[in-house]
């Protein structure tokens, strides 16, 4: 734990800026992938990965070089890092429903299990992280909370995003009340609603 | 089928293989640690599990509640328990880890972890 700090201290100490990470990282199905095609289509006019209501969609590390968001005078160029959906568990049930059959399932499994590995590695290279949550589902789970707590042990600033504020269930004063030492966010990636105060949130902590 | 519920002394898990330690969980076997893991061994259990995912093993529930950290508590409250904390090596809590197969969910509240089977 000490030592992770550490580790994190130096290498923030000594990272260079133009290499800004901004990692996204949550749960599966909170719309990782939706907002990151929202930034890059905001802000470099072409999207990043596939979306889609199957869960572990994305399945591997998709990097955007380059992309730099303005409000006003401030500006700022970072790599997005959009991760798969970190999870506990891999549902075979949930690619059957989803219509994917068995052989196909069991490749998409295999593949959703590195890219929990994979994303979970990635957390030492980050700069700046976006937790992304579902508003409309309790944030009270250990996925959730290891996210956190991984970046918080590596000293990695954290904007929380409640993400599908355009779905009427959605209470993103349920997350600020459940993590209320972060920054919180209430975002729809979908239909692009608040991101100006998500890109103002990214300025400030990114300064 | 046997449900198995076995006690792991914290000690014992710190020291011990994470693969064997997954392995007993694949057994149908949910395992109750006394103390609260840190987010780095929950992140090491994570991805251990996803390495022995399969049909039969989809994966784990896991949840932990950490006594030390009471909202309640006012600041000579914590700076004792981290005292304590230092001197015992572990955070005082406790750690829920169970098949997914069997476990379909942990529900937690601040001073209860629910187990649904």
């Amino acid at each position: 734990m000490v030592l992770t700090k550490i580790k994190g201290w130096l290498s923030s100490l000594f990272r260079r800026k133009k290499d800004v990470k901004l990692g996204i990282y949550g749960p599966v199905n909170s719309g990782k992938t939706t907002l990151a095609n929202r930034i890059c289509m905001d802000w470099m006019g072409e999207e990043l990965g596939a979306v889609s209501k199957v869960p572990h969609e994305t399945r591997e590390i998709n990097v955007k070089e380059n992309v730099t968001i303005k409000n006003g005078r401030k500006s700022l160029s970072f790599n997005l890092v959009d991760t798969p959906g970190i999870a506990t568990k891999i549902d075979f049930e949930d690619f059957v429903k989803a219509g994917i059959g068995g052989k196909e399932a069991k490749v998409r499994a295999k593949e959703a299990t590195k890219g929990v590995i994979e994303a979970i590695k990635w957390l030492d290279d980050m700069d700046l992280v976006m937790v992304v949550l579902d508003s409309t589902v309790d944030p009270i789970n250990q996925v959730n909370v290891t996210i956190l707590g991984n970046l918080d042990a590596r000293n990695i600033p954290v904007l929380v995003v409640g993400n599908k504020t355009d779905l009427k269930n959605a209470n993103v004063k349920r997350i600020k009340s459940s993590f209320p030492v972060y920054n919180t966010v209430g975002i729809s990636a979908k239909n692009g609603d608040n991101m100006g105060d998500l890109y103002k949130a990214l300025l400030t902590m990114l300064k | 089928m046997n449900l198995k519920i076995k006690f792991m002394p914290y000690e014992k898990f710190s020291k011990g293989s994470l693969d064997e330690f997954i392995e007993s969980i694949k057994e149908d076997t949910i395992v109750l640690i006394d103390a609260k893991l840190t987010a780095e061994q929950e992140a090491d259990i994570i991805k251990e599990t996803m390495m022995k995912v399969s049909q039969k093993f989809p994966g784990i529930e896991m949840s932990s509640i950490e006594l030390s950290n009471h909202e309640n508590l006012n600041n000579f409250g914590k700076i004792k328990n981290a005292f304590v904390e230092a001197i015992i090596g572990k955070k005082r809590g406790m750690t829920l880890i169970g098949p997914a197969k069997i476990v379909h969910k942990i529900k937690k509240t601040p001073e209860e972890l629910l187990l649904y089977v």
